[in-house]
């Protein structure tokens, strides 16, 4: 039997989110309603009689102060009503905390294919098209990845059958079937690469081929009946290759040619020369770094007793889908890899990263989800992925620029604690052994992620599951989370790792490295619905699951707490030394493949480098006199988007679960300026704390790669310094994204100039980490930031995002006590800028706001910077700092206004005093974004010691902090250029995204 | 001296139960963290067994059961039709409850809160949806209401509180807010700059709530609800104004006397009433 329940807010009540909706569609697409009421629906499809309906309608879904229910239809005096659901084969959370529910109040099991879904019914007001209605249903309600959506007219309702019954069940009606591939030639496994969607790459085809034609490999496969390679072992070697889970753009061979010198250069790995290398370097020098370079995330020793562990990654494509989905499946999937790192981590912290196309967009270019729509999607998944995670997310950066129309990019970064030692092991250490069970924990899989996003192009049906996105399930993941933290301090895990890109393939096919081998029942795997092949099971990427080597004599134990904290647990296979992978299925071996050969290397990627100099590019230093009205300048620089205010982001996200909150994301007097990075304690009794930061700026990118990456370690490093991080230990995360840099003379004819801007970032990137000591904790690399967007006329226009390195680093503070804000505190300090201030305004705001790239872009003078940096740190650790604060993008001009509007307060400012390398004009002085800088604020009483401390450094005592209300700033000649109320100031730097909640 | 122990649930997406509980050993408790499944599956097997030895029962905040069908129903659900007769006797006992966020969801939903007329199973007040429409995490300032019975903030009369939701505004008839009034169960109210009621000015108040109600009792005092987090403010540092308030101490050649924080004193006050009513051989 099936019943639909509706429930509703009583008519008295405000619906604050049918109040959304009707600002969205009036700020989107400038339709206004009347009135908007969201009526949820749950449909339930289970053998429950009447009295059980009704005790489950009044006893849980239906609140008696503020709700009324009905299972008869409650729609009633509306113009159009919009029903909501979801696709097939979507992760309905709530459909299943329904089932759980229910379960417990009637003690009840719902049997086999027994459901519940939930929807939703829009109820709406006012006079509508139903053009108009569809662009609501289509375009704010729903996405058509995962939702669909249905739309009546008032004239065509009918009371009594209200929206019907619809049932989004998976019903594949197919038997599960391993397929074998003939592959005669290498034309033949081309073909079916093609035809399979395998992305094989050429190269990659002879290795495979041979290893299938050796003589002890086809003994071996004869002994378990298998001869030709199995649909199973092609689409794991296929995934295995994937340059997403091999990495074969970094560990590729480059080319590079430098067009205006002449040199001639191979770089034979980026991976291996600019990421290893320096960091092993490094390592050697820093005890504190513990693991790196091979688990899922970097690990680095907090104090003696904890270490913590930190990863970053990028969830770009599935993002640019179906944002909410794959922006919440992004956050909830890096939280995986802390707790699959060592033997397990507890998450402490997550932070963010969005780059997008411009809010106000109104071009003629057409991408799948405006960008306003896009990041107010991304927000909110990362939104509920983090809060109901549990896991403060403190910090994150936002960029717009009309590149990433293409392809938006969403950053995910993750920080875990673990003590040093479980029992007596390390437990960063972690190996599989021959007996250790396989097991996986959490979520069932469905056929979700496989092919990723070629299967975006399919045509759906009523019961087709819509796999290809996901909806992240941080409820799931949480308690598994739970579950798995009291497992390893139970010394229950010997090994744990996570399902993500690859699935189970990965995940065991990696595990099975350490033990040599290992076996699989895949019919034990718990299925989201049947009907998967043997191939689908093992790669299939659904989320929310980790896999875990446990050993036999700890299995009733393990799976004791597992029941205990309601998270499903299945022994699926074993590990042992056969030097085999083999795939069962239900007693037939479908899967047999030699440990040995896929950790073999497979052909290297090669790539040409050709890279011009900016000069050569035609770029220069614009031709721009001074302003006359150098106030409007800054009020303009301060309303910019990459610039102002983006405070309603930050206050959406918890960042003070956990109780460890230090520094928050937004400080000063206001609480409403972002400071230089955050500060948590992640071990409550300990005043030690974790000090993180992260830096993008991908617009000097547009003059020269390595000094954008320069600059952005730079920019990272000083923020981090400047709220108390320790120097000495600093661990970096690398994120790159770029675009394609493979070469094709029709679709990417930059593609050799885009492969040197990469190689050139990387020599950057092993440069400045070696300079300032930083391990590369972690990292990752995506691709592909390319996007062929619809134009007016029916044709394609490609665009491809900037070149763009997120630097995240990480720090100890040792006395959380110690650490500062960057708000100026008492009138009457003095202000110094730390460092010098060079014409270096080459990819600047101030120059973009002109409509200029420009050519000098910022560069980073190690020499000089670090033992500033030492210096400020050692001043911070005497207490003779009130304020310190990184001068960014924007320039001094910005950041000084930041640093009083931050104290609510004025400040008179003295360019003249202000260091120079070069003799400047005051709009460079203002604007120039040079790296290695401070603004620092300090007691007159504490000015000789802090004076001190930077003997010999290029340092100017600039100004003070005033009892006005007026941001005063004295041009070089001594006249006063800038007089502006400080409120005013806020309220500019506010205006652009002030009205969002 | 006797201990006084507090019991912390945890599970189910609940996610505060660390620094709760760090926050209550702070303020001089025993404490434990405990699954609401083994609090079950323990008082479903041997009734009491469990809950006779703890004091002060706790429902942290977080997301259980993802807050799908509202914020703390299903919890509220669960305990009431598996264990509801055993948190009655912990209640007759005399002994206290605190709900913080999600946990002060569950207490209206389980009915512990208001508790009109002893009645503690009926639903009469509810928390739902921000009137911002969106979650917020902020700092608020409360007014603490000096004429409440509740246990939990005798001695105070302000306090600053990090609040962190999506669904906390405070809703009811008005009879029925008016009888809360009138009972002194409002026991925090959001307040302005000034210290008083912050008249549903956002974001002040938060959330929207009526006559900005942010945490209430029962008739007894003993059963606590509220929506911002004491835990959260544990030690001084998590105040967002802890560095400029360093800093001003200094310049008149002081520091910051104690690190201890604020938030640290509800449930110290819980601590001390059960100390008080063990001393005084009222409880065991």
């Amino acid at each position: 039997m099936i019943s639909r329940l509706e429930i509703r807010l009583k008519d008295e009540l405000t619906d604050p989110e049918g109040r959304n909706v009707k600002r969205k569609a009036a700020d989107y697409f400038g339709i206004k309603l009347e009135d908007v009421r969201v009526i949820r629906i749950l449909t339930i499809d289970a053998e429950l009689n009447h009295d059980q309906l009704e005790k489950i309608r009044q006893d849980i879904f239906t609140n008696p102060v503020t709700e009324v229910s009905s299972f008869s239809p409650t729609a009633r005096s509306f113009d159009w009503l919009i029903w909501v659901g979801f696709r097939p084969g979507l992760r309905d959370t709530a459909g299943s905390t329904a089932m759980e529910a229910i379960e417990d109040l009637l003690r009840i099991k719902f049997q086999g294919e027994e459901a519940v879904y939930t929807s939703k019914l829009y109820e709406i007001r006012g006079k509508l098209t139903e053009k108009k209605a569809k662009i609501i249903a289509g375009e704010i309600l729903s996405n058509d990845i995962i939702q669909q959506y249905r739309l009546i007219q008032r004239a065509k309702w009918d009371p009594a059958q209200g929206i019907g019954l619809v049932i989004p069940k998976v019903i594949l009606n197919h038997v599960p079937q391993v397929s074998t591939i003939a592959i005669g030639s290498n034309q033949e496994l081309k073909d079916i690469s093609i035809s399979r969607n395998l992305a094989l790459q050429d190269s990659d085809i002879p290795p495979i081929r041979e290893y299938y034609l050796r003589d002890d490999v086809k003994s071996e496969r004869r002994k378990y009946g298998l001869e030709r390679p199995t649909d199973v072992e092609l689409e794991y070697i296929a995934q295995s290759r994937s340059d997403h889970c091999n990495h074969n753009t970094f560990r590729g061979l480059f080319r590079y040619h430098d067009l205006s010198t002449g040199q001639k250069e191979t770089v034979n790995n980026l991976f291996k020369t600019c990421i290893e290398a320096p960091t092993l370097t490094v390592k050697e020098k820093k005890d504190w770094v513990v693991s790196v370079l091979w688990d899922n995330a970097g690990v680095a020793r907090f104090d003696e007793n904890f270490n913590y562990t930190i990863t970053g990654e990028t969830h770009n494509s599935p993002s640019n889908m179906e944002a909410y989905g794959g922006a919440i499946t992004g956050i909830v999937g890096i939280y995986r890899d802390p707790l699959g790192t060592g033997k397990g981590s507890k998450l402490i912290m997550g932070m963010y990263g969005y780059c997008v196309g411009h809010r106000d967009y109104e071009g003629e270019l057409k991408p799948r989800l405006h960008p306003r729509r896009l990041l107010d999607g991304v927000i909110e998944g990362v939104k509920d992925g983090g809060n109901k995670s549990g896991v403060p997310t403190p910090y994150g950066l936002v960029v717009f620029d009309k590149g990433y129309m293409g392809k938006c990019l969403v950053f995910v970064t993750a920080l875990g604690i673990m003590p040093g030692l479980v029992g007596n092991q390390p437990s960063h250490l972690k190996r599989t052994e021959p007996g250790d069970l396989i097991i996986m924990s959490g979520g069932r899989v469905g056929k979700d992620g496989i092919h990723g996003v070629t299967a975006s192009s399919e045509v759906f049906s009523e019961h087709t599951p819509a796999g290809h996105v996901q909806i992240g399930d941080p409820y799931t993941q949480k308690k598994m989370h739970d579950f798995l933290i009291e497992a390893r301090d139970e010394g229950l895990i010997s090994f744990i790792t996570d399902n993500g890109g690859g699935g189970l393939s990965s995940s065991i096919g990696e595990s099975a490295r350490f033990s040599n081998g290992c076996r699989v029942d895949l019919d034990r795997v718990p299925l989201k619905y049947s009907g998967l092949d043997q191939w689908e099971i093992w790669i299939s990427e659904s989320q929310e699951r980790m896999t875990i080597a446990v050993k036999p004599k700890h299995l009733d134990r393990f799976m004791e707490l597992s029941a205990r904290h309601a998270v499903e647990s299945t022994v699926i296979g074993e590990y042992n030394d056969s030097g085999y992978l083999r795939l069962d299925y239900k007693g037939t071996t479908c899967a047999l493949i030699s440990i040995a050969f896929m950790e073999s290397d497979f052909p290297q990627w090669e790539f040409d480098a050709e890279w011009t100099p900016p000069e050569l590019r035609g770029l220069k230093e614009p031709v721009l006199s001074e302003p006359k009205r150098h106030g409007e300048v800054l009020k303009t620089m301060l309303s910019r988007p990459n610039i102002c205010s983006r405070n309603w982001i930050s206050r959406q996200y918890d960042h003070e679960v956990q109780g460890g909150s230090v520094i928050k994301p937004l400080v000063g007097k206001g609480r409403d300026i972002p400071g230089d990075a955050v500060v948590v304690r992640p071990v409550l009794d300990s005043t030690r704390g974790i000090a993180t930061t992260q830096a993008l700026n991908p617009f000097y990118s547009e003059v020269d790669t390595y000094h954008m990456t320069a600059a952005t370690i730079d920019e990272a490093v000083r923020k981090v310094v400047a709220v108390g991080g320790d120097p000495d230990h600093i661990g970096g995360v690398d994120n790159f994204c770029w675009p394609t840099i493979i070469y094709h003379p029709e679709n990417n004819p930059d593609g050799k100039y885009k492969a040197a801007q990469l190689v050139r970032s990387n020599w950057a990137l092993r440069d400045y980490c070696l300079a300032y000591g930083i391990p590369l904790l972690s990292g990752k690399d995506s691709m592909y930031i390319d996007g062929n967007l619809e134009g007016p006329y029916g044709e394609r226009r490609k665009v491809s995002g900037l070149p763009t390195l997120l630097f995240t680093v990480s720090s100890v503070v040792k006395d959380i006590r110690k650490c500062v804000t960057m708000d100026a505190k008492c009138p009457g300090d003095t202000v110094y800028v730390l460092g010098d201030t060079r014409d270096e305004l080459g990819g600047s705001e101030y120059y973009q706001m002109m409509g200029e790239v420009g050519l000098h872009v910022p560069w980073v003078d190690v020499n000089k910077s670090w033992p500033m940096y030492l210096a400020l740190h050692r001043a911070i650790e005497e207490g003779l700092v009130s304020s310190a604060h990184a001068v960014t993008r924007g320039g001094l001009a910005v950041h000084l206004a930041l640093v009083a509007m931050a104290g609510e307060t004025g400040m008179d400012i003295r360019l003249a005093d202000v260091p120079a390398a070069d003799d400047l004009g005051d709009s460079k002085m203002l604007y120039s974004e040079s790296s290695g800088r401070f603004i620092v604020t300090v007691d007159p009483a504490r000015q000789d010691a802090f004076e001190k401390i930077f003997s010999g450094m290029k340092t100017g005592h600039i100004g003070a902090v005033s009892g006005s209300s007026r941001f005063k700033v004295k041009g070089k000649d001594g006249g006063i250029i800038i007089n502006e109320d400080i409120t005013k100031l806020k309220d500019f730097w506010k205006g652009p995204f002030g009205g969002l909640i | 001296m006797k201990a006084v122990r507090a019991l912390i649930l945890t599970g189910y997406g609940l996610n505060c139960d660390y620094e709760t509980d760090y926050a209550l050993k702070t303020a001089g408790a025993e404490t434990q963290r405990m699954h609401i499944n083994e609090l079950i599956e323990g008082e479903q097997g041997s009734p009491g067994s469990i809950l006779s030895r703890f004091h002060i029962l706790v429902f942290g905040g977080g997301f259980s059961w993802a807050d799908d069908h509202g914020a703390g129903v299903v919890l509220a659900s669960k305990l009431k039709f598996n264990i509801g007769d055993r948190i009655d006797r912990f209640i007759k006992d005399g002994k206290l409850v605190i709900g913080i966020c999600n946990g002060f969801q569950s207490l209206v939903n389980l009915g512990l809160l208001p508790g009109f007329d002893d009645d503690y199973r009926a639903r009469k007040v509810a928390l739902t949806a921000n009137s911002s429409g969106n979650f917020i995490d902020s700092w608020v300032k409360l007014k603490i209401n000096s004429s409440s019975p509740c246990v939990f903030t005798k001695g105070l009369s302000h306090l600053d509180l990090p609040v962190r939701h999506g669904e906390g505004n405070f809703f009811a008839t008005n009879s029925d807010i008016e009888r809360l009034f009138r009972n002194n169960q409002v026991v925090l109210q959001y307040a302005g700059g000034d210290g008083d009621p912050a008249e549903g000015k956002w974001p002040q108040n938060p959330n929207g709530s009526i006559k900005d109600i942010a945490g209430i009792c029962d008739p007894t005092g003993r059963i606590f609800g509220l929506m911002p987090h004491p835990e959260a403010f544990h030690d001084m540092t998590n105040h967002p104004d802890w560095t400029r308030k360093k800093e001003y101490l200094s310049r008149e050649g002081k520091g910051i006397e104690s690190w201890e924080g604020d938030g640290i004193r509800i449930f110290r006050n819980g601590v001390e009433f059960i100390r008080s009513e063990i001393e005084q051989g009222r409880m065991e």
